[in-house]
This record gives C-alpha cells, sequence and structure tokens, in this order.
C-alpha cells in the first residue's frame, strides 16, 4: 500500500463516519461536528491526489484547502449562531418534528 | 518506517472522527473532535503542507473547538432540550449510507490519485511563474496573486459570517452570555504572558509567510486566540456596540485588498493586479487584523468589545 | 549513527516513555487530581526530554533555543491549566470531568 493510498481509505471512512453520524444524530451540534469532519476528509482527498507528497509544485491545492478551512469556520460559526438562536426561541436543539414517528 | 507513521496517524484519523462523532456525551465529542483537529495538523506536517498544519491546528481544531465549546455553554446555560436518539430503523439506514459513501470516496480519490502526475500543469505553471513575484512560499502567493479575487471573497465570506450572525441575534439583545471569567490568580499570570506573545507571533507568521509557511490567515487565528484568552479570563468584555475601531478593523481586509485592486485598475492595470512585494505585505496585515476581529467577536456573540465591562 | 544521533534517539525515547506513563496514568487513574498529577508531571518531563532530543538533532543553538521556548511556553499552560482544572474538581467534589455526566445523543 502506497503513503497516498493509505490516506485516500483513511479520509473515505472519515467520511463515511461522518455522513453515518449526520444521519444518526439528532442534536444540531453533534450534526454540525460531523460536516466538519466531512469536509477534513474531502480536503485530505483534495491534497493527496494532487500529486508528489514531497515536491514543491502542489501549492495550488494546498492553497485550495487553505481558503477551504477558512471557508469552513465562516459556515460554523454562523450555523453556531443560528443554533443558539434556535434553543432560545423554540427551546429545542434539533429539526426534528415533535410529532415525528421517527424517534 | 515513514509508512508506519503514516499508517498511525491516519488509523488514529479514523478512530477520533468515531470517537467525535458517534457515542459518548456532547462534550466527550466536542473534545475528540479538538483532538481529530490537532490530528489532521499531523497528518498536514505528514504530507509536507506546514502551511496547511498551522492553519488547521489553529482555526479548524483550536478556533473551531472554542466556538463549539462555547456554543455548548450557552446552550446547556439555556436548559434547551435534548433531542431523543434516532429509530434503530433509521441507524441501519444510516450505516448503509455511511458505508457506501465511504467506498465512492475511497474510488474517487484513489482513481485521482494514479489519474493526476507530479504536480500537474498548474502546479508547474505556479512554480515557473513564483520567482518574479518574490515570494519564495507558493501557497501565499496563490493566495494574494495568482489567485486573489478568490482570497478576497474569502475575506468577504467571514466578514458576511459576522454581519449575519448579528442578524440572527435579534433586536432585543446586545450579546450572548459568556461563562464568567476564572479569577484565579495563575489565570492573569498567564494571560499577561500569552496575550502580548500571541500578537508577538501573529506578526512573525505574517512576516514569514511570504517566504516560509505562515501568512495572514494563521496569523488572525493566532491573534483571534490571544482576544478569546483575554475574554475568558476577563480583561475583554463584550460591548453592545461596535466601536469605530473594531469596524476599522473588520473590513480592513475586504477594503484593503479591493482598494488595491481598484487603484491598479485605475492606473490601467488589470483588476486586483499586485504592485509588488509590499502591497502583498500591506494586504496581509489588513486580512490579519481583519480576520483576528472577526473571530473573537464570533466567539464573543456580541456587537463590540470593550475593556470595562458593563455595570 | 554518531555519538550524537545516539543521544538523541536516548532522549527521545526516554521521552516518549514519560509521556506512555503519564497517559496510562490519565487512562488509569480514579479520580481528577490524581490523573491531574500524573499528566502534569510525566508530560512536561517527557517534553522536556523530547526537546532536548530535538534540539542535539537540529545541530543549531537557535534551533535549540527555540525549543527551549517552545517546552517553557508548554509548561506555563500546562500549570494554569492544571490549577485551573483542579480548583474546578475541588470545588465540584466529583470525580468526573465536568459534562461528562449526562447528555446528548
Amino acid at each position: 500500500m502506497s503513503h497516498a493510498e493509505v490516506w485516500v481509505i483513511a479520509a473515505a471512512a472519515v467520511f463515511g463516519i461522518g455522513l453515518y453520524s449526520l444521519l444518526i444524530a439528532s442534536h444540531l451540534l453533534r450534526q454540525l461536528i460531523a460536516i466538519k469532519v466531512m469536509g477534513s476528509a474531502i480536503f485530505l482527498v483534495l491534497v493527496v491526489a494532487a500529486g508528489p507528497i514531497d515536491g514543491a509544485l502542489d501549492g495550488l491545492p494546498k492553497a485550495l484547502v487553505l481558503t477551504g478551512i477558512v471557508i469552513a469556520i465562516s459556515a460554523i460559526a454562523f450555523a453556531l449562531a443560528l443554533l443558539v438562536r434556535l434553543a432560545e426561541v423554540t427551546g429545542s436543539t434539533s429539526l426534528e418534528d415533535e410529532a415525528d414517528d421517527d424517534r | 518506517m515513514s509508512l508506519a507513521i503514516d499508517l498511525l496517524i491516519a488509523t488514529g484519523l479514523v478512530v477520533l472522527a468515531w470517537q467525535a462523532l458517534v457515542g459518548g456525551s456532547l462534550f466527550r465529542g466536542i473534545v475528540m473532535f479538538i483532538v481529530f483537529g490537532l490530528t489532521m495538523a499531523l497528518a498536514w506536517a505528514r504530507l509536507g503542507s506546514p502551511d496547511l498544519a498551522m492553519a488547521e491546528a489553529a482555526i479548524g481544531a483550536g478556533v473551531t473547538g472554542a466556538l463549539l465549546m462555547i456554543a455548548y455553554w450557552r446552550l446547556r446555560a439555556l436548559g434547551a432540550n435534548r433531542p431523543a436518539p434516532r429509530s434503530p430503523l433509521r441507524a441501519r439506514v444510516a450505516l448503509g449510507v455511511g458505508l457506501l459513501s465511504a467506498v465512492l470516496v475511497a474510488m474517487i480519490g484513489l482513481a485521482a490519485v494514479g489519474a493526476i502526475g507530479p504536480g500537474g500543469e498548474a502546479g508547474q505553471a505556479l512554480a515557473e511563474a513564483l520567482p518574479a513575484t518574490g515570494l519564495g512560499n507558493p501557497i501565499t502567493g496563490v493566495l494574494v496573486i495568482f489567485r486573489n479575487l478568490d482570497t478576497l471573497l474569502e475575506v468577504a465570506v467571514l466578514l458576511a459570517a459576522y454581519v449575519a450572525s448579528r442578524a440572527v441575534m435579534g433586536d432585543d439583545k446586545a450579546a450572548l452570555p459568556l461563562p464568567p471569567a476564572q479569577d484565579a490568580p495563575l489565570v492573569g499570570a498567564l494571560v499577561a504572558v500569552l496575550a502580548p506573545l500571541a500578537v508577538l507571533v501573529a506578526i512573525y507568521l505574517l512576516k514569514a509567510g511570504s517566504q516560509l509557511p505562515g501568512g495572514a490567515f494563521q496569523a488572525g487565528a493566532v491573534l483571534a486566540a490571544g482576544g478569546v484568552l483575554l475574554m475568558l479570563a476577563g480583561r475583554l468584555h463584550p460591548a453592545p456596540l461596535c466601536g469605530v475601531g473594531l469596524r476599522i478593523a473588520l473590513v480592513a481586509g475586504t477594503v484593503v485588498f479591493s482598494g488595491v485592486g481598484l487603484i491598479m485598475l485605475a492606473l490601467g492595470q488589470p483588476l486586483l493586479a499586485i504592485p509588488g512585494t509590499w502591497a502583498v505585505y500591506l494586504i496581509e496585515t489588513a486580512m490579519m487584523i481583519s480576520i483576528g476581529a472577526t473571530l473573537v467577536l464570533l466567539f464573543a456573540g456580541s456587537a463590540g468589545l470593550t475593556g470595562t465591562p458593563r455595570r | 549513527m554518531n555519538a550524537l544521533e545516539g543521544l538523541a534517539a536516548l532522549l527521545l525515547v526516554a521521552g516518549s516513555s514519560f509521556f506512555l506513563a503519564g497517559t496510562v496514568g490519565l487512562l488509569r487513574f480514579p479520580d481528577a487530581l490524581s490523573r491531574l498529577h500524573a499528566l502534569t508531571k510525566a508530560d512536561n518531563v517527557g517534553l522536556l526530554l523530547i526537546c532536548s532530543g530535538l534540539g542535539v538533532l537540529a545541530g543549531s543553538l537557535q534551533t535549540a533555543g527555540m525549543l527551549l521556548l517552545v517546552w517553557l511556553l508548554a509548561m506555563l499552560a500546562a500549570t494554569v491549566s492544571a490549577h485551573l482544572i483542579a480548583g474546578r474538581a475541588l470545588a465540584d467534589d466529583t470525580p468526573e470531568l465536568p459534562g461528562e455526566q449526562d447528555d446528548t445523543p
């Protein structure tokens, strides 16, 4: 197994765990963490797929991922503000309908 | 040997993701998420990207962790309802979907690893064009010179996140609650050392960022960490209004970046052409101040900041 | 491997074993205070040994000095955070970590 394959497979597993958690968690804070973790997995795939691991030539995907990290925290910060406001207004930390037979 | 280290860190990432997301209390999940972020930083270091390692540790683990923790504290303080767990059927479906998506990501990733040659054409072009800019760090080169419209909009998105967070707060409230400040005697001593050090490290990262790993985003996150520390130690308090100085700090990055770009346009250059290394420093300094100020305010959950608490 | 590398390897292995001991203590000890005891002491010594090992490997006084600063900073932060956690543990008189008791799924 090559270095790149190790990282890609780990990233895929992390992505799968993230999506699984996003679907089963009912607390919005946990779902937000799941989305962030899935994003990290994709960043990992992007950088690893771009080419040589110790070459100096792969500045582009790294810059792209650096941008992605900052955009991710912007989105998380706004989502957390929405979540706190939701809890203030409705007293709930979930988007599930109370009468949903799913619970 | 080096493959063994990669395997260890990669396995650690998977285990930590599981610990952060599945089972355990939410508090434990947040702590595990922070550890996951730090392990991601190790992964970036292993992948030869110290820039990303620093950004991940400072922003992805540090500031995101602080934001999650403060939101967790606020939700507890509100006494918000805890949602009921999902049904077993849903869990089984989710397991299938998760497995399927993991296989899909692995297939796409493995195909991409084989498909793209070393560096790629764009990476080659970047390596050839970089010396002309006077910058030694290709990532700073991409962010500030070659792909600067993206970076400008990125700073604008962060500003928009602050404005949007203020907008959802409602008119009746000036600030979200913060936990009571720690008044233990050692905290004051720690803050007295760490706050100036945060400024020093931020300026170093900014200056080093032109040639070495570092840059405005890492520096801004370090500044923000200093601000969060001051707030937790009770030296900095949320304020109902955003003062003029803070407003300037919030928009400095967007204004200076687009200002330089527009002036160059007026001088007959292409939009957002960067006239020289001094302009890179100017833009990065403004971005660092904006990023730091915005992240601290997002943590504070208030419009502004003040040194003296409201009585 | 020359003598310097041997010394560095020795320091690194010794440092890692302190970390291992500290982590075992963190996992095995029953309450917050004894866990802190295991962590703060063992990890600070471990970090010092690892920083020394890396300093020997770096072979430059400047890098070694920076590593020393890293250690001092980590000590400072560890001291204060251990102090805060201990204070909280004493105030709560609870063996568990804060937030660990009951929580959301």
